[in-house]
């Protein structure tokens, strides 16, 4: 059983994740996102059931018109986060299949959970047009003022709604 | 593979590698902000903020990069300041954000590959729902606005602010850390 | 943890010293500066339009980077627009911020907006930015209803076919004219109405 590493300085890990972020904005001349890929992968997937109404449509057809996620930026920056974190994960003793929950909470519940804040979040992000990482992170180093009213909003809900979810993390 | 492609890739593995090494590929751990008994998603976004604020003001001041190029989003007041809350209570409900449940997946976690499910879902219904949504979608927009236009300070100012801000919070954070170890 | 004590200090130190760094150097070619000599070239040697044509070719391509733009108003937008348009107003242009990979066409009703927008575009240092002449006029002309000839001559053939795939590549009908396909009178005011209620049936 390999013991897993500790975690690393959140500081430095942040100091790192803003150098990349600078590295972005200067290598690749636009910042980070995630969820942009997910709207990316959606788009597609309407454009292959009804590709008419993806077209059509101001919020599908502006992610297919740079020829769907094949060619689009976040996909491929997504699965680097995806590749980067079983990266990570293995050499710190951390890839192992399981759930991360409260020490109450089935995994049943977590699951239902996850999948649910998802969707929640996934609607959150289409309207705020990204989330933590595009808006957050990168808005926010840039002073747009959306994106740090979406980060006080996220914040001010996140632990409104903590308050009543307590049987799921503790 | 185009190059900027690579590259992106590559940006996306250091961002995973990042994230991961913070320990937040770990739903509970990010809830933990929540709940005050973990600090790291703060510690590790305002470190992050800061850093590239930083580098992107005085690069554009010493002229090694042109601050014109660079592209800031657009501010959407209305839709932005409620996704911003919708986002909050599903942040709050799944533990994860899309970038870190991307990593959580990725570490094995079954709850991270559950929120992936549900982001794509969520999102791919709003965008149906899009017709619907439109209006308020497009809602408060002004365009680019960034905190020194809004408040009329000159960008140094602003900058060192959000400078201020951060090891504010550092220091309650750290505050309120050793109170809760102490019991 | 003293490691990041060394970071904090320099974050203030740089925070600090930020409100004193002056204003931002200006640059050549900097916001809103227009260089008139540069702009007049590319309209002389035609590099700052492209055909309704083109632009249905580069969609149906899925050309990379591509963005058109409808620097209409939202009333006329929301009636009809090129799929994958979006929709900013011309007084909001000054504020569109366009990457230099991206490729932006921009068009309005009649084309003179969009020629405008192309300036103010190009003045802001977009890197790839072209309008439509004509306008939407254009595009029902060319693109959703192009006259192609019964019996073009066999030189032409091809070109009238490719024309008539991307027409009902957008849900287009092509109009049949007599001869040897020499543009005949455009779209008129009804029959303009009548397509724009078809191209929305089918979801163009």
């Amino acid at each position: 059983m390999i013991r897993p590493r500790p975690y690393a300085d959140p500081y430095w890990c942040g100091v790192a994740l803003g150098l990349v972020l600078l590295g972005a904005y200067t290598l690749a001349g636009r910042g980070l996102g995630a969820s942009g890929a997910f709207a990316s992968g959606a788009s597609a997937l309407v454009a292959s059931v009804d590709p008419g109404r993806a077209g059509a449509s101001p919020y599908f057809g502006a992610y297919l018109a740079g020829g769907g996620p094949a060619g689009d930026w976040l996909v491929f920056e997504l699965l680097g986060v995806v590749i980067g974190g079983i990266a990570s994960a293995a050499w710190s003793g951390r890839l192992r299949v399981g759930i991360d929950g409260g020490p109450s909470a089935s995994p049943r519940v977590r699951l239902a959970a996850a999948a649910g804040g998802g969707a929640i979040m996934g609607i959150g992000a289409m309207l705020a047009r990204g989330c933590t990482s595009g808006q957050a992170l990168t808005g926010g180093a840039l002073l747009s003022v959306g994106s740090w009213l979406f980060m006080a909003a996220l914040f001010v809900a996140g632990f409104g709604a903590a308050r009543m979810l307590r049987r799921l993390w503790q | 593979m185009s190059g900027s492609l690579l590259l992106a890739l590559l940006i996306g593995i250091a961002f995973g590698v990042a994230l991961e090494q913070a320990g937040l590929g770990n739903a509970r751990k990010l809830a933990g902000q929540f709940y005050l008994t973990d600090f790291t998603v703060v510690r590790v976004m305002l470190s992050a903020i800061v850093t590239a604020m930083l580098g992107l003001f005085w690069l554009g001041r010493l002229g090694l990069i042109d601050p014109a190029r660079i592209f800031v989003p657009e501010t959407f007041l209305w839709p932005q300041l409620v996704g911003g809350l919708i986002f909050g209570l599903g942040f709050a409900l799944a533990g994860l954000c899309p970038g870190t449940a991307c990593v959580s997946a990725g570490s094995g976690r079954l709850d991270g590959l559950a929120a992936v499910g549900g982001i794509f879902a969520g999102v791919l219904g709003a965008g149906l729902a899009f017709p619907l949504l439109e209006a308020f979608y497009r809602s408060g927009a002004r365009g680019i606005l960034t905190l020194p236009a809004a408040t009329g300070l000159p960008e140094g100012v602003v900058v060192l602010l959000v400078v201020l801000m951060a090891i504010g919070a550092f220091r309650l954070a750290a505050g309120w850390e050793k109170r809760e170890k102490s019991g | 943890m003293s490691g990041a004590r060394i970071m904090g200090a320099a974050a203030l130190a740089l925070g600090v010293a930020a409100p004193f760094a002056g204003a931002v150097p200006e640059r050549a070619g900097a916001s809103g500066r227009i260089d008139a000599a540069a702009l007049a070239r590319m309209v002389a040697a035609q590099q700052d339009h492209v055909s309704a044509l083109e632009l249905a070719r580069w969609l149906r391509d899925g050309r990379p980077g591509l963005r058109v733009i409808d620097v209409r108003a939202p009333a006329a937008f929301a009636r009809f627009s090129i799929p994958t348009a979006e929709n900013v107003p011309i007084e909001r242009i000054p504020a569109l911020r366009v990457r230099d990979d991206e490729t932006v066409v921009l068009y309005s009703e009649g084309g003179a907006h969009a020629a405008q927008a192309w300036v103010f575009l190009k003045a802001a240092g977009t890197r790839n930015a072209f309008f439509i002449a004509g306008g939407l006029g254009d595009w029902f002309d060319e693109v959703v209803s192009p006259a192609i000839p019964a019996d073009p001559p066999p030189a032409e053939a091809a070109r009238f076919a490719e024309t008539a795939a991307l027409s009902a590549y957008f849900g287009g009908s092509p109009r049949a004219v007599s001869g040897s396909g020499a543009a005949s009178a455009a779209a008129g005011g009804d029959d303009r109405e009548a397509l724009i209620a078809n191209a929305r049936r089918r979801g163009c």
